[in-house]
């Protein structure tokens, strides 16, 4: 099979030469449509923060995967840019880095669900854009069991992978739901958004958030639904609140342990989470020492990560034994599309359904009949296969195109049952 | 049949550990196929007891609450088979290990010591008596497994706080989760112990010429319930949560058990039958 495929990711380039080839989803269709034309018959354009990565059939033996890497590059006013950034796949080689992206087991962040909706979505385009053919589609399909199949028979996924993750995992160790838990999130920059998103995906009970710049803490407030309180007296309020998230870029701490235990003892000293992810730290480590207050820093949330990144990478052999598997079944499926194997399956498909019927009847004739019987039953099933069989045989000498071979044995073998019969004899 | 009793009460010690070392290995392995097997070995276990208590009682006409090793017998099976119960209702499965091995315990002691008793007072085949007993070993089931959530508990709440995250904090449920359940098992515990003396109250002073009130039993079980009690009432009142309702849970726990033994051993108790 002739399948290329030409990739820059985490593993092949740096974050801003990633970022230059990056393709928008109105670009990435625009980019199909040109690609269609000139190098690729049918194909995938998977495109990232972390990765840009081109699959396809070419549309002619003479394509490489060099063609395709240069049409992006031109593509994206970037031909200057170096081709060590750039891995390139072929045939089975492509197949199964397609399954490693769809698993996630090529993610920087191992296990990442994202990749596999993000795989799924380009499909998605693929077929909106008829870049999806019929050996392409058989690809997509796989690679969906792949990515299906890493998640339910691997933890793979399991355990969180990111700080703001990991601090809200932390907190279901303390409270059982967060439906009537209360949060405040001080510091509405990049990671309190986050973990702002984190607990409301949760389904936290209420929210609120503070932030020096109190207009930016509106917005997100009203992105969110939820109430905003003012940065100079949001300490009065404290005491209402089950979780309290620190995300801000002070340098001074911003909270100290008499404001801990003030609103301690006026919650009466029900359990109090603190979650502080800034750096420099904005909560007093001290605070821990107040009884059923759960101070965390950044550097305690960091070993539940590095653990849960443990165990993932631990379960990368399981994962990639799916891949093997799905691979196996891939090119078993491809090469039982080759015409020879097929007419002789198709020869003795019908064989056995003759001899069945003649077994079934042939009491019916007198001893004399039986064997004309059994040459004229022979006669018409070699009459019936003479045309596929030509046809087949043309099909498999030089000049016709192996895909379009492959797709009309495919259409055969489905249409005779012949896969499902010789999968049931199996 | 006797030798069918004699070869289960050698037999129950095995299979309690067979149970545990099942779950402890899904404890530290957490394999999702295992999940359902070691529930599995529990159920039959919990059948293989049953069977054996009723022998026990068919081949001795009375039911094996005559002294405190058939007791404790008893014990191992309502802890185990209360727990059973509560992880079919909630599916909280990581903390199986830590009550099985209160059973193991009960029931490595009751398999060595147990005696056939085969003539018992008249008295210990009334049926009153009979409730009274299993209402109160019910209760104490609930005390042990309320003791057992108490103590994970503090464990859980220790590691959170010095950032351990190993295999408690990765296989318990939350905090929330297990001071509700030691406390609903305390107060079922209580509900049962409180049936249970009622009963005592009431009708052992009838049945037992030699009934007092100082009973070193009496006296025992009286302050393991004011315990229970005023930790249970503090809790509805909102005084007490957390670490301090858990703490006397443990506490309670102990001296239930502390005077199971004891009153059983003073020979100038009424609760001694043998």
């Amino acid at each position: 099979m002739n399948l290329l495929s030409v990739c820059i990711n985490h593993h092949t380039a740096p974050v801003d030469v990633r970022e230059s080839l990056f393709l928008q989803t109105d670009e990435t269709k625009i980019f199909i449509k040109d690609i269609k034309e000139k190098y690729l018959k049918e194909g995938l354009v998977i495109s990232t923060c972390n990765r840009t990565e081109i699959y396809g059939l070419p549309v002619d033996q003479n394509i490489t995967s060099q063609d395709i890497q240069n049409f992006l590059l031109d593509y994206k006013l970037k031909s200057g840019l170096d081709s060590e950034f750039f891995h390139h796949f072929i045939s089975k080689n492509a197949v199964e880095h397609l399954f490693s992206v769809a698993s996630g087991i090529d993610s920087l962040l191992i296990g990442d669900n994202q990749i596999f909706k993000q795989v799924k979505e380009s499909m998605e385009i693929a077929e909106e854009m008829h870049f999806s053919g019929f050996l392409m589609k058989r690809i997509f399909d796989a690679a969906i069991r792949v990515g299906k199949r890493a998640i339910t028979e691997t933890e793979i996924s399991e355990g969180a992978v990111t700080v703001s993750y990991a601090a809200v995992q932390l907190i279901e160790k303390i409270f059982s739901t967060l439906n009537k838990k209360s949060a405040l999130i001080i510091g509405t920059g990049e990671t309190g958004e986050i973990a702002a998103k984190h607990l409301r995906d949760k389904g936290i009970g209420r929210l609120a958030l503070t932030n020096r710049t109190f207009e930016k803490a509106e917005k997100l407030a009203n992105e969110l639904n939820t109430a905003v309180f003012p940065f100079d007296s949001f300490k009065e309020h404290l005491y209402k609140f089950d979780i309290v998230i620190s995300a801000t870029s002070s340098d001074n701490l911003i909270i100290n342990k008499q404001n801990i235990e003030a609103a301690m003892k006026k919650r009466n000293y029900a359990s109090m989470v603190l979650m502080d992810i800034a750096i420099p730290r904005d909560i007093d480590p001290e605070s821990s020492k107040i009884d059923y207050v759960f101070y965390h820093d950044i550097d305690s949330l960091n070993i539940i990560v590095e653990q849960n990144l443990e165990k993932r990478k631990a379960e990368i052999p399981k994962v990639k034994a799916i891949i093997d598997e799905e691979v196996a079944n891939f090119f078993n499926w491809y090469n039982s599309l080759e015409a020879a194997p097929t007419i002789k399956t198709l020869r003795d498909h019908f064989e056995a359904i003759r001899n069945e019927e003649v077994e079934k009847n042939i009491n019916k004739f007198s001893e004399s009949d039986r064997e004309k019987v059994d040459i004229i039953t022979k006669r018409i099933i070699n009459k019936i296969l003479h045309h596929p069989t030509v046809e087949l045989k043309k099909n498999s000498e030089s000049g016709t195109s192996q895909d379009e071979s492959a797709l009309k044995i495919s259409v055969l073998r489905e249409l005779f049952g012949i896969d499902s019969n010789s999968r049931k004899e199996e | 049949m006797n030798s069918l009793v004699d070869f289960l009460n050698n037999f129950l010690p095995l299979l309690y550990i067979i149970t545990f070392a099942v779950y402890f290995y899904d404890f530290i392995k957490e394999n999702k196929r295992m999940a359902n097997y070691k529930r599995l070995f529990l159920f039959s276990t919990l059948l293989i007891h049953l069977i054996y208590l009723l022998l026990r009682t068919a081949e001795f006409d009375h039911p094996p609450i005559t002294n405190v090793f058939e007791i404790f017998t008893i014990l191992a099976f309502s802890v185990s088979f209360s727990y059973f119960i509560l992880e079919l209702v909630t599916d909280i499965r990581g903390t199986g290990p830590f009550i099985i091995i209160i059973s193991i315990i009960f029931q490595i002691i009751s398999s060595i010591f147990i005696e056939d008793l085969v003539e018992v007072k008249e008295v210990l085949r009334n049926h009153l008596l009979g409730s009274h007993v299993f209402t109160a070993l019910l209760g104490y089931s609930g005390f042990t497994i309320s003791a057992v959530y108490g103590f994970l508990y503090l464990i859980l709440y220790k590691d959170i706080k010095l950032n351990k995250f190993g295999l408690i904090f990765n296989r318990m449920p939350s905090l929330e989760v297990l001071e509700r359940l030691s406390y609903l098992s305390a107060i079922i515990g209580f509900i049962l112990l409180t049936i249970a003396m009622t009963i005592g109250v009431t009708w052992l002073p009838k049945a037992f010429p030699d009934f007092s009130y100082s009973d070193p039993k009496l006296v025992s079980s009286l302050i393991v319930w004011l315990l229970y009690g005023i930790g249970i009432l503090s809790k509805v009142l909102g005084k007490w949560k957390g670490k301090k309702v858990v703490v006397l849970s443990i506490i309670g726990f102990v001296m239930a058990i502390m005077s199971t033994i004891i009153s059983n051993f003073l020979a100038n108790s009424f609760h001694s039958f043998y």
